[in-house]
């Protein structure tokens, strides 16, 4: 399957970083998309049909709590958007408020491959079995 | 003064733990073993402090030899050491400390919340620690590279 995916990072070194990992990861990737923030990654939304969203939490102008709250409540179809949140903050509190918001995933940094690619996979064919099995 | 001295080895232990695992996963680079911090005195560095708030607060200081610091930009980007910009090092640095506060944060017991600022890199011509916590060294591949943190838990409530 050919995704379009859509890193959400105020840092350019880790959206690079993220691309780098999802082209080891060997999810087969047609398009990617980047972001800064929250409000550009709306905008990205609003005209792009998109596979998953891996977005960081906190970044200028809009933060990731802030997107998936505005993400969740648009009427749009894209509004479903599987969104995976990556984070070194992996505390009950932070993990417990981002999937009441509406959050399908969360990636702890550090990752590898493995881990990106499990969570990808898990999150796009949650109840399916993956086109590997 | 013990308790001081298992929270410290504590946080030690935290320390080369999560330092380990980011440099491991995300950078591509093994830590070769232990360095002692005193070593990296009297040659320009690399450094990042970040300051983080929450229960608990405190801060954080990455120390690294340049050449560290740019192999490390190197690897974490998949760029060739010659391609990779100042710009690019300072911002990768602060990734590295960005990523191994919140990874020893998360790790940590009685953390409640907290928030992490964006961390100021700078280039002293000395090493020059900024925070006075529990610092671990290591050597790596061209160099050596230190952190240090300090957590405020306060008083209980």
């Amino acid at each position: 399957m050919a995704l379009n995916i859509l890193i959400v990072d105020d840092s350019p070194a880790m959206r690079a970083f993220v691309r780098r990992v999802m082209q080891l990861s060997g999810l087969g990737v047609e398009n990617y998309f980047e972001a800064a923030n929250g409000a550009e990654a709306l905008e990205i939304t609003a005209v792009q049909r998109l596979d998953a969203i891996l977005t960081d939490i906190n970044m200028p102008v809009m933060d990731g709590e802030e997107f998936v709250r505005h993400l969740r409540s648009d009427p749009d179809p894209g509004a479903a958007t599987p969104v995976i949140v990556v984070s070194t903050d992996a505390t009950a509190h932070r993990i417990r408020n981002l999937l009441e918001l509406g959050a399908s995933g969360y990636l702890q940094k550090p990752f590898g491959p493995e881990q990106l690619r499990g969570e990808v996979e898990r999150v796009l064919y949650a109840g399916e079995e993956t086109p590997d099995a | 003064m013990p308790e001081a001295q298992d929270a410290d080895a504590l946080v030690g232990a935290l320390l080369e733990s999560c330092c380990a695992q980011v440099l491991e996963a995300m950078f591509f680079s093994p830590v070769l073993g232990p360095a002692e911090p005193a070593e990296c005195r009297g040659r320009p560095r690399v450094a990042a402090l970040l300051h983080f708030n929450g229960k608990p607060s405190g801060n954080l200081e990455v120390d690294a030899d340049p050449g560290v610091a740019r192999a490390l930009a190197s690897s974490f980007l998949g760029l060739d050491l010659s391609d990779v910009s100042d710009s690019q090092v300072d911002e990768v640095i602060a990734e590295f400390a960005n990523m191994t506060c919140g990874s020893a944060l998360s790790s940590l017991g009685r953390v409640e919340y907290f928030h992490l600022e964006t961390p100021v890199v700078s280039r002293p011509l000395a090493y020059a620690p900024a925070v006075e916590g529990v610092r671990r060294g290591f050597l790596l591949d061209g160099g050596t590279l230190s952190v240090c943190l300090r957590v405020e838990f306060g008083p209980e409530e």
